[in-house]
């Protein structure tokens, strides 16, 4: 047999593991709770021209419009429907990097891809988490672990609760009105605003779940994304296909086994899988258990015609979905 | 006794496991009737080739929503096809040629599968198998392709036998020959396809010329050779699957261990070539 | 794309088992044969000599049919080589895969296939046919065995066998004599006779000069072009042996005689077009 192939074989293995890091950066790169942003400068606009943002996700893009408005030229790194896990970024998105004043990211790890990206456009702007200030979970409690040991992972999760993304307004406000003195009224009002729909969301959606009986208050998804949900919609998370943070890793036979037999064993009604996702492993799992299959949209927004083109109609969505799902 | 039962049974009561397991049966059982053939004639390297110059066909069928299996067997068959004719000129060597479209075709693959933007789960189960993802719908779909090859072999079994021991007479005696040649190739493709999601591209070379390897270690006879095989194929997929249930690794890389063990144990304490067959001559 | 099964040639009894017309054969500015042209009769048993790289072999894949000449032609009683069965070549020993898994008896059956024709496994009858054939060249105990656990002569026979059960009315032995001892091409040559009997056409290409004058009716010397055909006391003078061998022979005067050497050994250089 030749040497090409195992080489090759093993070379693709090699880049395949080292780019599909999933959740797991380095721990200095991650801060789950800090109490302050990094000192910005101001940067210098001429008159008409805008500050030119760049924000990863679809999400993280919506919420820092809805605070800009526009006096921002704002762009998205990951396109509608692309699971941010794992992203490839291609030699455009250096040039995006690059062109751009300020970055605003997820954080907590969500984007593994960003650093090197960062370090290639070599621009030296400020990339800003706008989870900075959430008190994050740490990603899945394994058997064995104790909540509150040290952990090399974060839940990054944190935009399915709006309490988060009220959070995340402050910081991107602080943040854009240091940038951007000149703007600084603009964006508190446009934060405030946002603020008060937040707050109105949460509202809905909380009574929108409210039809779900306690006993049909367990979630099953598809990889471990709705803990910040579940903890303020007081659902418990019962298991996932991909019992970890990120969707680009692979469970295995007894992982499925485990949670096939706690989905028949609690009467799971649904696995809910992110719109992101490949369902295929879901779907298997959710017919051999004899549950539903539901797709949300828990990565990203839809595109504009979809059913979730930004945030407010995501969540919305979303719960509606589950309620149909797990209630009456 | 029951302790081994009850280990023995744990992973069957779930569906997906018995499916795998039905998957990784299929796969060891055919693999190593079309290996025979290709141990024989030196066409690992082939072997290798078509693996992976059918990733192109099953990202484009993936890109275009269609079932991996079909855009994995269009692509086989032309290509097994493709590389026969091409083995046929003169200007560059086989060996070559292969590897050139070898590399550029698996190159393709990959990249057509990066417009996707985030990739990564979906090429590993391309490339390594996905067994414990496997349908009741692909399953019917394998054991129908490992059916009609079988039934192929079969019904050639003596044309084939001559062309891979001696082309020359095939020619003398007048068999078609380039037809023969092309099926061959075919086989092995759709073997091949029949594979994927159980090994993936980058393994099931694997499957077909270890059980095989292993098996003519161990016989003088081409019928015994493939039975052998078979057998060996079956057993290192059975084991391999449980490994990977119990010891929590992947399931085609646990596969492909276990039958590379079991040409190991062959090569070392098995009978030596010909050692058992001629005990067993003398003793008659 | 040729179709799929030859058809089949006419196969005219009375026509002369071997016709050869101006058969050339060149590639890549090589010339393997020029202008080769001779008949033979049924029966005849000819022995092809030449130097290395002569073009013995090529000369047999062309009658075969493996080879297609670049101009003239064949003709195998009468039809094209295509479409006959009857014609069995035997290889080098050197050519053969002795560590394929067959048996003595699965080599001979090959002989057969035509006459089981597709889709069909072999019968009892087509046992026995085998093992008549075994039997004629007295391989029969041995038929269990794995081919690679025969001595060469053993092996030769095993191949004869398949001529012999394939029907051959032509067959084409290429160098069977070599690395043979006496006593078992002896016994090859008491097959060929048998054969020769039954009126079967034998060409044998051969290094083994002495061997080729004594057994053989005729020869046909050959050096990319025939030099010569005729009864061996007409083809082996000096001159002919001189134009054909050239600077590849050495004869030695002992006595009466002479005596003749030759390259005998390495069948490479003769340039083969597959």
């Amino acid at each position: 047999m030749r040497a090409q192939s195992p080489a090759l074989a093993a070379l693709w293995l090699t880049a395949l593991l080292l780019g599909v890091a999933g959740c797991a950066p380095g721990p200095a790169d991650l801060q789950p709770t800090t109490d302050a942003l990094p000192t910005l400068a101001a940067v210098t606009l001429a008159p008409g021209d805008r500050l030119r943002v760049l924000a990863t996700t679809s999400i993280v893009a919506d919420v820092v419009a809805a605070v800009g408005g526009s006096r921002l030229d704002l762009t998205s790194l990951v396109p509608a429907g692309v699971d941010p896990h794992a992203f490839e970024p291609t030699p455009q998105d250096v040039r995006q990097v690059a062109d751009a004043q300020v970055i605003f990211e997820n954080g907590l790890g969500l984007e593994a891809f960003l650093g090197d990206l960062v370090k290639s456009a070599g621009s030296g702007a400020p990339v800003i988490s706008v989870s900075t200030r959430i008190d994050a979970l740490p990603a899945g409690l394994h058997p064995g672990e104790e909540s509150g040991a040290a952990h090399a992972e974060w839940d990054p999760h944190v935009w399915l609760d709006p309490q988060n993304v009220i959070l995340w307004t402050r910081t991107i406000e602080e943040a854009l009105s240091a940038l951007d003195p000149q703007g600084a009224p603009a964006y508190a009002k446009g934060a405030q605003a946002y603020r008060l729909e937040l707050l109105a969301l949460d509202t809905e959606v909380e009574a929108l779940l409210a039809a779900i009986p306690d006993g049909q208050r367990r979630l099953v998804t598809d990889h471990e994304e709705f803990g910040y949900f579940a903890r303020r919609y007081e659902f418990e998370i019962v298991g996932a296909v991909i019992p970890a943070p990120s969707a680009a890793a692979e469970p295995s036979a007894r992982e499925l086994a485990a949670l096939e037999t706690i989905i028949r064993t609690t009467a799971v009604r649904a696995i809910f899988v992110s719109s992101v996702v490949s369902p295929a492993l879901a779907r298997q799992v959710a017919d051999d258990a004899g549950a539903r299959l539901v797709t949300l949209y828990a990565h990203s927004l839809s595109d504009a015609a979809g059913p979730a083109p930004n945030y407010l109609e995501l969540m919305r969505l979303n719960a509606r979905l589950i309620a149909e799902a797990l209630g009456g | 006794m029951s302790d081994l039962l009850s280990w023995l049974a744990e992973p069957m009561q779930y569906a997906f496991m018995a499916r795998g397991l039905l998957a990784a049966v299929i796969v060891g059982v055919i693999c190593p009737v079309l290996g025979a053939y290709v141990v024989l004639r030196g066409m690992a390297f082939f072997g290798d080739a078509l693996a992976h110059i059918i990733l192109p066909g099953v990202v484009i069928a993936y890109l275009l929503g269609w079932p991996l299996g079909v855009g994995a067997l269009i692509t086989g068959v032309l290509a097994a096809i493709g590389i026969g004719a091409l083995s046929q000129r003169k200007e560059i060597k086989e060996d070559t040629a292969m590897g050139v479209i070898f590399a550029g075709a698996f190159a393709l693959g990959i990249a057509l599968l990066s417009t996707q933007r985030s990739y990564a789960v979906d090429l590993s189960h391309i490339l390594f198998g996905n067994l414990l993802g496997v349908s009741a719908g692909d399953l019917w779909l394998m054991a129908a392709l490992a059916a009609v090859v079988f039934l192929l072999v079969v019904a050639f079994y003596k044309e084939f036998l001559v062309l891979s021991f001696d082309p020359v007479l095939a020619v003398t005696l007048r068999l078609p020959v380039t037809f023969l040649k092309n099926l061959l190739l075919v086989l092995i493709a759709v073997v091949i396809v029949t594979s994927l999601q159980a090994v993936g591209v980058a393994l099931v070379l694997a499957m077909l010329v270890t059980p095989a390897a292993s098996a003519y270690l161990l016989t003088r006879r081409l019928p015994t050779m493939m039975l052998l095989g078979a057998a060996l194929g079956a057993a290192g997929s059975v084991v391999g699957l449980y490994l990977s249930f119990y010891a929590n690794i992947a399931s085609g890389p646990a596969i492909v261990l276990t039958e590379t063990l079991l040409f190991l144990l062959v090569l070392f304490v098995g009978p030596r070539r010909g050692l058992l067959w001629r005990r067993r001559a003398t003793e008659a | 794309m040729a179709e799929l099964f030859a058809r089949p040639a006419p196969h005219d009894p009375a026509a002369p088992p071997v016709q050869v017309e101006g058969v050339s054969l060149a590639y890549d500015g090589v010339t393997a044969l020029r202008d080769v042209t001779f008949n033979l009769a049924a029966g005849a048993r000819v022995a092809v000599v030449g130097p290395n790289g002569a073009g013995k072999s090529t000369l047999f894949k062309i009658m075969v049919g493996v080879l297609r000449p670049t101009s003239g032609e064949v003709r195998i009683y009468g039809g094209s080589p295509g479409g006959h069965v009857c014609i069995a070549y035997v290889p080098q020993r050197s050519q053969v895969d002795w560590t394929f898994p067959v048996s003595v008896a699965d080599v001979v059956m090959m002989g057969r296939i035509r006459a089981m024709g597709l889709f069909r496994w072999p019968t009892p009858e087509d046992w026995r046919h085998v093992d008549a054939a075994l039997l004629r060249v007295g391989m029969l105990e041995l038929r269990g065995r794995q081919i690679g656990e025969l001595s060469g002569g053993q092996q030769q026979r095993v191949f004869l066998a398949q001529a012999l059960a394939q029907g051959a009315e032509l067959v084409l032995l290429d160098e069977p004599l070599s690395g043979l001892d006496v006593p078992s091409q002896e016994a090859i040559f008491s097959i060929l006779d048998e054969l020769r009997a039954s009126g079967v056409t034998t060409l044998v290409a051969t290094h083994d000069l002495n061997l080729a004058a004594e057994r053989c009716d005729q020869i046909l010397l050959l050096n990319r072009r025939l030099v010569a055909l005729g009864p061996p006391a007409a083809v082996f003078t000096r001159p002919l042996l001189m134009e054909a061998y050239g600077g590849h022979m050495h004869l030695v005067p002992e006595g009466e005689g002479v005596i003749i050497l030759t390259d005998t050994c390495c069948d490479g250089e003769e340039a083969v077009h597959e």
